[in-house]
């Protein structure tokens, strides 16, 4: 709510600078037509704003004048020099009343009955304007407070001496300020091209070899970087809260309008998303709500009979996850119904009735995305004015997203909308076709699978490629042909084929050549003659320099008619016979164990492949143990010595419920299993070898694996680290101390705790000495002149390594309290 | 008129754009091709991290550009906020107009009308001072789709 607060100020403000000059003009002249408009619109605004807010006392002030105010306008009263000092003194007063809101201060009772009464014809504005000048609005500018309490902060945390306590008071309201979307961009786009630049930097220093004096300032140049970049991305990022805010009061009047109640439940607001795509899915989540309240909630009467509460639920949640976020929109209400839906995609031809016996129910529901689908019988003024959900499902597409129905007949509708966090850097897939490379969004790749892989049954139907993927036929484009280049090698075996998943669901393989490297893709936009082309959806560098051309699959898939009722189709009809998919041949993951033999594991079993630093292995114990994104896992196949890389490989592996690691030195391939297999006695964790590309192959036992060494994941507790209680401790310490693995804490209850050197001596003094290991800090560089430089018990507070090495040191001791 | 021009020859002839038009001279460095779009897009190329595209003027202008030396540099311009390098067959030179561009009886042949602002005299000699918006988009007039 802050930050719609923080709105409302600055746009008052802002438009009270814009109309200062018409008031004083107006004052001037009160007859003076066009001025009496602004200042009513000043008004007006003021009084609808703070309606979203509970700010009575302002909504009352704006309200009187714009009564007054409108009297003039529609010549029912004529403006005189009272009612302009009256409508200056209210307008005053709501610029008090503001900057009171800003500092979070409270205004003085009392007043605004005299300004709203001078505002009657024929009244004196003696009084009310008294009232009105000793309102306490020239106490104390909130910006100089602001600035004058980060001062003493900082040199605070310099001298190094416990903060006086703050003032409560002290307004804390970050300031803002309004900045045209263009100029951020440019800033964005000028910083994108810096880590291009830098990126380009350093594979000509790669080339040149080291060179000390350089890979320094270049590593520092990297960091600064890397944090503008992020800083810049954050810039470029609002909250979800901006566009869900409206919602309420979009639900509300729909719903008074329709005869429904409904309750809007908003969570996730917090979740932050690029302004430009807040924008693109305005529209969509608008349409989905309107949808929702028109046919997805009944009635309360209908609802009251089929034994639900009158008042339906509405609710709209957002959620990040990774680089994309997602929004459900779900409702209580009827739900869709399966055979309406498939009757009337029947009768617009959308399907016909074979396809509609095969069809699931989930398919089916997928329709209602489809062009030319409505289901709605008549067309309210709500819902239905001729944009169907096919233009949502378009507008979401256009920019990497998705969006899903799933619904539950009389229990509600579910929709799930995948967006993309920003449209500028994109994780990327590097493709090889004909000699030239190509960029492929992550976002589409489902699988990469070589083609001579026997899963892949390549064949041709017609002038129509096809490949069997996952027991479905997906049909087959080459790269190669798609833009129109000479393909080099002409076996389908050598190829590599990458399955792609449009947003709507259709999936289909790209042969390429090759694969070339996967990583952020800084994404530029391309001149209008090759966006012609249709193939392209930008371009981006590559670490050498080279610029590459990012693929615009939706539209390549849309060329090849691999949309859609296309797909429906192939995958209706062409479906697999049972004793086929009986057949479905088993993969596994190759991988090289630290015994240096070749294994295979079950890939339904890898859940993913781990790459951590060796130092979140943990071999203290009997059983080795490694902490994996905050939880404990156990860790098998690890070699018997010491691990002789940084870092170290694992296979996750999950049954569902318990977890586990497998160390292993390299990940192989993943491949078919057809070969027959030889069981072997003498190692229990072995299922058999197998022949797999002419060689043998271990087959780990999943079962004997997750009944031996199989644990639920446990949640890892950081130790805790008591820090001094000062600013240069919360700010600057506290991180470097949570990236060291610790939380920090302040209460006495902890493993570790770092004091200063005085505080140190001064509890010793007292003898309060903290249990557990203490670091000490000193403040001075240099060790004190009593203390030889070798065994100095404390650190310099800015001697990042030291500090470091002493975290860990108590963390080891710690541990075997 | 006393503006700088920069004179290059395309397709054998000597043609003038308004160095304000001009960003920088580049050496053209590797060009990527972009398959499935007209002739005249020779591909993009990186300047400075930013991505360009490469246009052969001599194809824009409808001739066949093997016909012609190449300069390795090219002539980087920026039209409606994307940029260009332009392959030329030299760059020559640095110079001031010293008229208006104007038309010549009986026009400069079909190729070159198209683009043409003009007949323009400089202090090296007759030029022709050449449309950047038409020179880097052939097809709105020929109604060559892409």
């Amino acid at each position: 709510m802050d930050e719609l607060l923080a709105e409302f100020v600055a746009e008052t403000r802002e438009m009270l600078e814009a109309s200062e000059g018409e008031i004083i003009a107006w004052e001037a002249d009160p007859a003076d037509r066009a001025r009496l408009d602004t200042i009513f619109r000043f008004v007006h605004t003021v009084k609808g704003n703070c309606g979203f807010f509970d700010f009575p006392r302002l909504a009352a002030l704006s309200h009187a004048a714009e009564d007054a105010l409108a009297d003039c306008r529609a010549e029912r009263r004529t403006p005189d020099r009272a009612l302009v000092s009256a409508v200056l003194a209210i307008i005053d007063r709501i610029v008090q009343m503001v900057d009171a809101i800003e500092a979070g201060e409270d205004f003085p009772e009392g007043g605004d009955e005299e300004l709203i009464a001078a505002l009657e014809p024929g009244e004196e504005l003696i009084d009310a304007l008294d009232a009105a000048t000793t309102a306490p609005s020239d106490a104390s500018d909130p910006t100089s407070v602001e600035v004058d309490a980060k001062e003493t902060d900082s040199t605070e945390a310099n001298k190094n001496s416990p903060p006086s306590p703050k003032p409560d008071n002290t307004p804390q309201v970050q300031r803002s300020i309004r900045l045209p979307v263009d100029l951020l961009d440019r800033v964005m786009s000028g910083v994108s091209d810096m880590v291009l630049a830098r990126n380009d930097l350093a594979h000509r220093l790669r080339q040149a070899g080291t060179q000390p004096t350089i890979d320094g300032p270049f590593e520092r140049l990297t960091s600064i970087l890397s944090d503008v970049r992020d800083a810049i991305t954050r810039m470029r990022m609002q909250r979800i809260e901006m566009l869900f805010s409206a919602l309420p009061r979009l639900v509300r009047d729909l719903s008074s309008e329709l005869g429904k109640q409904v309750i809007v439940d908003i969570e996730g607001g917090d979740v932050e998303l690029d302004r430009e795509m807040i924008e693109t899915i305005r529209d969509p989540l608008t349409h989905l709500i309107r949808n929702a309240v028109d046919h997805g909630i009944e009635s309360p009467s209908d609802r009251l009979a089929s034994g639900k509460r009158e008042i339906g639920i509405l609710s709209i949640s957002a959620r990040q996850s990774g680089n994309t976020i997602s929004i459900v929109v779900s409702d209580d209400g009827r739900g869709l119904n399966e055979e309406k839906i498939a009757d009337k995609a029947l009768s617009t031809g959308l399907i016909d009735a074979r396809q509609r016996e095969k069809m699931s129910r989930e398919k089916i529901l997928q329709l209602i995305f489809e062009p030319g689908f409505s289901t709605a019988e008549t067309v309210s003024n709500v819902s239905g004015r001729g944009v169907g959900l096919d233009v949502v499902r378009d507008n979401l597409e256009r920019v990497g997203g998705s969006i899903k129905v799933s619904s539950t007949s009389d229990v509600g509708t579910l929709f799930t909308l995948q967006v993309p966090l920003t449209l500028s850097i994109i994780a990327g897939l590097t493709v090889e076709a004909a000699g030239q490379r190509f960029g492929i969004p992550q976002s589409y790749i489902e699988e990469i699978i070589h083609a001579s892989s026997k899963a892949l049954d390549y064949t041709e139907v017609g002038d129509t490629a096809l490949v069997t993927f996952r027991g479905q036929r997906v049909p087959c484009l080459m790269l190669s042909n798609v833009l129109g280049l000479e393909a080099r090698n002409t076996s389908i075996d050598l190829h590599t084929m990458v399955i792609l998943r449009l947003a709507s669901g259709d999936q289909f393989a790209l042969a390429v050549d090759d694969i070339s490297h996967h990583g952020d893709l800084v994404i530029k936009p391309l001149a209008p003659a090759i966006m012609k082309s249709g193939l392209y959806a930008g371009s981006t560098l590559l670490d050498d320099g080279q610029p590459i051309l990012l693929l615009d699959v939706t539209n390549i898939a849309g060329r090849y008619d691999m949309v859609s009722d296309a797909r429906t189709r192939v995958r209706q009809t062409e479906l697999l016979d049972q004793k086929e998919t009986e057949e479905v041949i088993k993969r596994v993951m190759l991988f090289t164990d630290w015994r240096d033999r070749r294994c295979a594991v079950r890939l339904e079993l890898v859940q993913r492949i781990e790459t951590a630093p060796a130092s979140v292995l943990d071999r203290s114990t009997g059983s080795a143990r490694a902490v994996i994104d905050g939880v404990i896992l156990p860790v098998i196949g690890l070699p018997d010595g010491k691990l002789t890389t940084e870092k170290v490989r694992f296979l996750r592996m999950s049954d569902g419920v318990c977890e586990l690691l497998f160390a292993v030195r390299q990940v192989n391939d993943a491949a078919e299993l057809s070969g027959n297999l030889k069981p072997v006695p003498d190692d229990p964790l072995i299922e058999g070898v197998t022949l797999i590309d002419d060689a043998t192959v271990l087959l780990m036992d999943g079962h004997e694996l997750f009944a031996k060494y199989g644990e639920p994941p446990e949640a890892a507790a950081k130790p805790i680290c008591q820090l001094p209680d000062n600013d240069w401790a919360r700010t600057i310490l506290a991180p470097l101390v949570k990236s060291a693995g610790y939380d920090v804490a302040t209460e006495d209850e902890c493993d570790v705790t770092i004091v200063f050197e005085e505080e140190y001596d001064a509890a010793r003094e007292l003898d309060q000495l903290p249990k557990g290991p203490v670091i000490r800090l000193r403040s001075q560089p240099d060790p004190s002149k009593d203390v030889a430089a070798g065994d100095d018990p404390t650190v310099y507070r800015y001697d990042r390594d030291g500090v470091l090495a002493a975290l860990k040191r108590a963390s080891r001791g710690g541990k075997s309290r | 008129m006393k503006d700088l021009l920069v004179m290059a020859q395309i397709a054998g002839r000597r043609c003038a754009f308004n160095a304000h038009d001009v960003q920088s001279v580049i050496e053209l460095g590797a060009v990527t091709p972009v398959p499935g779009t007209p002739d005249h897009i020779a591909g993009i190329t990186a300047l400075r991290s930013q991505a360009l595209t490469v246009i052969d003027s001599r194809s824009a202008l409808g001739f066949e550009s093997s016909q012609w030396e190449i300069d390795d540099r090219a002539i980087v311009i920026a039209v409606q906020g994307h940029s260009y390098a332009l392959k030329v067959d030299a760059i020559e030179d640095i110079t001031t107009g010293v008229t208006d561009p104007g038309k010549v009886p009986g026009g400069f042949g079909a190729e070159w009308s198209r683009v043409a602002k003009g007949m323009i005299e400089t202090m090296s000699g007759p030029a022709l001072l050449l449309d950047l918006v038409r020179l880097i988009n052939p097809s709105d007039d020929l109604g060559v789709a892409a």
